[in-house]
């Protein structure tokens, strides 16, 4: 396998082409049809009840009024749809049952013929919630004698073993490696620490989050904006009580996901009203709920602390990570684990122990945004990082010379990682720069700033699988359940390798759209895995093809199978390209003699190997492929009036082999704008109802045209990878260290320890007053170990 | 009240309420769906038509107010088979798109632009594209792609004119 | 959302500003470019169900510019607007609020009369412009025209837009330059948290309003005393400015109140400078 995971030469060279999409004509002419464009006259609309309290219980609940309104065909409410889902834990309902724990959160669900009588009938529901005190802060959540968000939370289905968790702790991940105390106890090491606080990031995909449920032969169909049509199978499955094969989930090209649609949160509601009612039924998120009920990037509040000597060794370090999760766990269970990898990477130490701890709170679920939890993470060992420097009297560039992860390091559960990665890299940002020049003369006389940081991030491998049809015309049909969500992984990349694979160009490779009828198990778009996961099943898909059209064609060339080629469009005699046969040859022959030409693959992660009693809690003890980036941003601070302007921006990103140079061009620019809008503007507050303030575009600010500037990028290939053709996905990861470069080059400019995110002008502002004080955790104990529940 | 305007070059009627943004009107009644509904509050552009040759948000545009108007949306830009606009072609050449919603909004807002400022800078592609938010793709390769459309439209332009001396 | 339900709502466009005033006295709202009024769902506020559109009344959608002074019709769009009077000297402020505020294709559409009479948009950029030119407004009301001081509109808006039309704005042409500094939290452009604007006329009087800083924009007084008629360097300004600051900031979701006072008196110091360079930041 290693052999074909690498690439021939060959294989390589057919596959690596800065491939046009094929989609975008269509959505330049505004002719795609995301899932929104695809309402009908025809079909019922639904709207939510959604609750106006933080936190309650329900005690009175009527729909009968609202049932014999205008237009009304079907009214749900928790009753109806009484199964929990969630990650590692089933703590969450479908809607609202009994209780209720955050501002927004769906009570009842009801579809009507048109959506003004959806809504009108909404207003006929009586309902009475007996408010409770909100839990609104982890701080909150986390004092002693807080209210319980989940006071049945012993009650809930354990889906993966392993976390620890105690009341308003939803889960607990935790590492140790060697002996921390001691390393902390040397004589030769300084002890610094430091507290950082970031706010939430909304995702705002210009698609908001829709779906269309039918019911058809006693099965469930959703169409649906989503980036995990198999997490919507099995959700849907468990809260409506069906098995889940009884649903059936396609994807239509999607309009923006990066994270957001990796849960399944509407979706199983159209099924249920589309089984009350026999018809087709389609919510579609408002703008506004899209950002009152975003599954954010988490809020998260850390304490980092390190044992460093004189000369720069990292002796030792602990952490402790809290991690917003709001009202219910989702993925903040599971991103629990990427603290150890992301917190606990970038640098060679001697100990290290880290909790990460997902707290319960009476606010919106948080939920996946790309790079989550490393992008706050970097930002925080980034800036700690620099503080050390700042306390030791050494250069930053040079300590992180010095102490990044190298060829046989151990990361924080032990896991030995192979290769040196990040010193050449930083080595070629400063290539880069040399290449580039800085910029200082732009600050025009504000406070100017520069810094280089690095970051770790992964690879989520994890299931895919691939079927690859062969056509008499000589074409492929690739079938898969990847999901096109904007970054062109389905239209470029997978073409690209399945046509290098086969001999033939990427425009005779058609990529069919998910359906979880089609196509095997695949946990979703997201994680920078499509590439690599769906491209490894797409190999083996194509492996087995090959075996079978090379069979065929050596009865029909008279020539041994092991002398043949896929090149051209042809099946060749090895070194003689035009000759053989023609592909379409060979299958209109195998059609006529035993049928069609198929081939399947499938592909799942491989254990890494870590050290056994090191990590606690954990859904991914070790990386099967880390991903390693540096970042170096040049700012000027407006003195005046705190604006930070980003003058300019360079990246190296490990990105073991680029496919398609334009293509993950285009993602490292569109990744760092998000992580700029994430670092400098984007702000998302509770207010003291525990509702999301910002719940549109006015408030809530994403980048504009005039915010940004050309990303200049430097693609380090090489480093090792089981990926296929030595691959790793490129598009998660270009977000991971813009907070942290931003954040230190903000720091370097002013002259103030920056430990909160966003950097707006008001923050910067009371940061060059001397107003921001160091955020200070009183439910962070002094002692490492008063903060875990083991 | 009737409200009658062109829509696309063809006479079009809506006896509903005059209030309703055009936008509604386009996607819910007439099934263009290119124009987007993405912020509804004139912030991202996605929803940008042409009214009278001039790009508009139609999420803010009551549809009393275009009566007598000719509406051009992305699917009158160039339809059927038509070739694309210039600058559909340029966006597609140069590997711009990403999730694409934001791009019939874009092609809408900027293909005015390039008629209007053949000469136009950077920065004031830049400052033009205040009203067009992108979410996917940090929009650098947008203007550059712009950017040598207006390029190669001048140079072609002065070639014409050499030949003509 | 859909449209076939609700009381047919009353919409009419009006030829003439007659017809128009007629129509507000039978209680139909004014409907300018609507980018503020389509809006008003979103802030819980229904549509009006009479409506008069100004769009087919010409006289309301020209500018005249006289030796004196400069009518600007209510319907006048920002971008018509910048484009008019970019090239009058003194009005540099103006245009600067014209091409400053929201993005083209809202300029191309909003207009002067809408961004005057939203009553509850405290973040108006041709508010404070138009108060450092110490503009006149022109209503038209059932018993005829009246033109009185911006300032006074402003004081008195609520109450007469019930019934009135605001018809034209005047701008007399003794100010020798202005500059309008406008300050987004995003360098890209939003709505200003805080707008400083400021106008000096050939007999050496300067004038400063400060807009989105409290809910309606106003005159500086205190600054303007300060500054006594002097010819104040931008520094010297800036200094006044932080001794004068008597503005309270309006508290937002975008931002706290303390944030657009603090930053006033160096706005104050850049309008001084764009001054001294002849208007324009
Ligand atoms: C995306 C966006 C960004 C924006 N950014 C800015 C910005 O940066 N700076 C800024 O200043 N503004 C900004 N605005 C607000 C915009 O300027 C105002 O919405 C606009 O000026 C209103 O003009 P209109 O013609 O569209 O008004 P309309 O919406 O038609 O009317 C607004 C109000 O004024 C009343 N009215 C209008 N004309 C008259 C009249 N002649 N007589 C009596 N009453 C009248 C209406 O009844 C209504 O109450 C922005 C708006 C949007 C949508
Ligand atoms: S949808 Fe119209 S501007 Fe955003
Ligand atoms: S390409 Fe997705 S919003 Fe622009």
């Amino acid at each position: 396998m290693s052999e074909t995971l690498s690439g021939t030469t060959h294989e390589v060279s057919a596959t690596v082409m800065d491939l046009p999409r094929r989609d975008a004509r269509d959505k330049l002419r505004g002719r795609t049809r995301y899932t929104v464009d695809r309402v009908r006259p025809d079909m019922l609309h639904a709207v939510l009840l959604r609750s106006g309290v933080p936190a309650g219980r329900i005690v009175r609940l009527d729909v009968e009024a609202a049932r014999h309104a205008s237009g009304v065909r079907a009214i749900a409410t928790g009753q109806d749809a009484p199964g929990l889902y969630g990650i590692g834990i089933a703590d969450h309902p479908l809607l609202a049952i009994d209780t209720i724990r955050y501002h927004g959160e769906p009570i009842v669900a009801i579809a009507a013929e048109t959506e003004t009588e959806a809504r009108a009938a909404l207003a006929l529901v009586e309902l009475e919630i007996e408010p409770l005190a909100p839990v609104l802060t982890m701080g909150e959540a986390l004092a002693k004698d807080a209210r319980l968000v989940h006071d049945g939370w012993r009650d809930y289905e354990v889906l993966t073993e392993g976390g620890a968790r105690e009341g308003n702790i939803a889960w607990e991940a935790r590492t140790t490696r060697g002996d921390v105390d001691a390393a902390f106890a040397r004589p030769d090491v300084k002890i610094v620490e430091t507290t950082i606080r970031v706010g939430r990031q909304s995702h705002v995909p210009f698609e908001p989050r829709t779906a269309i449920g039918s019911w058809e032969n006693g099965r469930a169909h959703i169409e649906t904006s989503t980036q995990v049509p198999w997490t919507v199978r099995n959700v849907t499955g468990r809260v409506l009580q069906l098995p889940p094969g009884r649903v059936r989930v396609t994807v239509p090209p999607v309009g923006g996901g990066f994270g957001l649609k990796f849960d399944a949160t509407i979706e199983p509601i159209t099924a249920l009203l589309a089984r009350i009612t026999g018809r087709t039924v389609v919510i579609e998120n408002t703008r506004q709920e899209e950002m009152a009920t975003c599954l954010c990037r988490e809020n998260a509040e850390i304490l980092i602390r390190s044992a460093v000597t004189a000369d720069g060794e990292i002796a030792g370090r602990e952490a402790v990570v809290l991690m917003d999760c709001g009202a219910y766990g989702g993925e903040q269970i599971f991103l629990s684990t990427m603290t150890a990898h992301t917190l606990g990477g970038n640098y060679r130490v001697g100990a290290m122990r880290l909790v990460s701890r997902a707290v319960y709170t009476n606010t919106p679920p948080n939920g996946a945004f790309r790079a989550c939890n490393g992008v706050y993470n970097t930002f925080a060992l980034e800036r700690h990082t620099d503080e050390i420097c700042q306390a030791l009297g050494l250069d930053p560039l040079a300590f992180r010379k010095k102490n990044v992860l190298g060829d046989g390091d151990l990361g924080a559960t032990g896991q030995v990682f192979e290769g040196n990665v990040l010193r050449p890299m930083l080595e070629r940002m400063d290539a880069l720069r040399a290449v580039t020049g800085t910029v200082e003369d732009k600050a025009d006389g504000r406070l100017y700033g520069r810094a280089t940081t690095v970051g770790t991030w992964f690879v989520f491998v994890g299931p895919s699988a691939a079927t690859i049809n062969m056509n008499a015309d000589g074409s492929a049909t690739l079938v898969t359940s990847g999901v096109e969500i904007g970054s062109g992984t389905m239209m470029q990349s997978l073409p690209q390798i399945v046509a290098g694979q086969l001999g033939l160009t990427p425009d005779q490779v058609v990529v069919r759209e998910a359906d979880t009828d089609s196509a095997g198990l695949d946990v979703g778009v997201g994680g920078g895995r499509t590439t690599v996961s769906i491209g490894a099943a797409s190999i083996g898909a194509a492996e087995e093809l090959r075996n079978k059209l090379f069979g065929f064609a050596s009865e029909l060339l008279q020539t041994r199978p092991e002398d043949l080629e896929l090149v051209g469009g042809r099946v060749a005699i090895k070194g003689r390209p035009g000759s053989g046969i023609a592909v379409s040859a060979v299958v209109q022959h195998a059609q006529s003699v035993s049928g069609p030409v198929t081939g399947t693959g499938s592909f799942t992660g491989k254990p890494v190997p870590f050290m056994s009693g090191c990590a606690f809690g954990h859904m991914i003890e070790a990386l099967e492929i880390p991903v390693f980036v540096v970042h170096e941003a040049e700012v000027a601070v407006d003195p005046d009036t705190g604006h930070v302007e980003v003058l300019a921006y360079r990246v190296v990103q490990d990105v073991g082999r680029a496919l398609n140079r334009r293509a993950i061009m285009g993602q490292i620019q569109g990744g760092v704008v998000q992580g700029l809008g994430y670092a400098l503007h984007e702000a998302v507050t509770i207010a003291p109802d525990g509702r999301i303030r910002e719940d549109g575009f006015e408030t809530y600010r994403v980048p504009l045209a005039g915010d940004v500037v050309p990303v200049v990028a430097d693609l380090y290939e090489g480093a090792p990878s089981s990926g296929p053709l030595g691959t790793k996905g490129a598009g998660e990861v270009p977000i991971l260290g813009v907070a942290a470069a931003i954040g230190c080059a903000v720091a370097n400019a002013t002259g103030k320890l920056v430990r909160e995110l966003p950097l707006t002008p008001p923050r910067v502002l009371s940061l060059l007053k001397g107003r921001e004080r160091a955020p200070e955790f009183p439910h962070i104990a002094a002692s490492f170990e008063a903060n875990t529940l083991a | 009240m009737t409200v009658t305007f062109q829509l696309n070059g063809e006479r079009c009627r809506f006896h509903e309420d005059p209030m309703t943004p055009l936008l509604d009107v386009l996607r819910r009644e007439k099934f263009l769906t290119g124009a987007k509904a993405v912020c509804r509050e004139g912030f991202c552009g996605a929803c940008t038509v042409h009214v009278d040759g001039e790009p508009m948000m139609s999420c803010l545009k009551p549809v009393g107010l275009v009566s007598g108007c000719s509406v051009t949306t992305i699917e009158g830009l160039s339809s059927g088979d038509q070739a694309l606009h210039p600058l559909q072609a340029a966006f597609e050449a140069a590997d711009v798109v990403q999730c694409g919603m934001c791009f019939p909004g874009m092609v809408m807002s900027l293909s005015a632009f390039v008629r209007d400022n053949p000469e136009a800078t950077r920065p004031q592609i830049k400052t033009a594209m205040a009203g067009n938010i992108c979410r996917c793709t940090g929009y650098e390769r947008i203007i550059d792609a712009v950017a040598d459309y207006l390029a190669v439209q001048k140079a072609g332009s002065q070639a014409k004119e050499a030949a003509h001396v | 959302m859909d449209m076939q339900d609700g009381p047919e709502r009353i919409f009419e466009s009006a030829a003439t500003v007659a017809e128009a005033v007629a129509a507000r006295a039978s209680g139909a709202a004014v409907l300018a470019g609507g980018t503020w009024t389509m809006r008003d769902p979103r802030r819980g506020v229904t549509l009006p169900e009479r409506i008069v559109a100004l769009s087919k009344i010409a006289e309301l959608q020209s500018i005249e510019v006289f030796d004196d002074r400069i009518s600007i019709g209510a319907s006048v769009t920002h971008s018509l607007l910048a484009g008019a009077v970019s090239e009058i000297v003194g009005l540099e402020g103006l245009a600067a609020a014209a091409t400053g505020a929201a993005n083209p294709a809202i300029r191309r559409v909003a207009t002067v009369g809408g961004n005057l009479c939203a009553t509850e948009f405290a973040a108006a950029d041709l508010v404070p412009a138009l108060l450092a030119l110490d503009a006149e407004v022109e209503l038209a009301l059932a018993d005829g025209p009246r033109l009185l001081p911006l300032s006074e509109f402003l004081k008195a808006r609520a109450a007469l837009l019930k019934t009135a039309l605001l018809t034209r704005v005047i701008v007399r042409r003794d100010v020798i330059a202005s500059a309008h500094i406008r300050l987004p939290l995003r360098k890209a452009g939003d709505y200003p948290v805080a707008i400083v604007s400021v106008a000096r006329s050939s007999d050496g009087t300067v004038r400063v309003a400060v807009g989105s800083v409290e809910p309606v924009a106003r005159r500086w007084t205190a600054l303007e005393a300060a500054l006594g008629g002097k010819v104040a360097t931008a520094e010297e300004a800036q200094a006044l400015a932080e001794k004068t600051n008597d503005f309270i900031g309006r508290d937002g979701i975008e931002t706290e109140g303390w944030y657009r006072r603090e930053v006033l008196p160096a706005l104050v110091r850049r309008a001084f400078a764009a001054l001294r360079k002849g208007g324009a930041a």
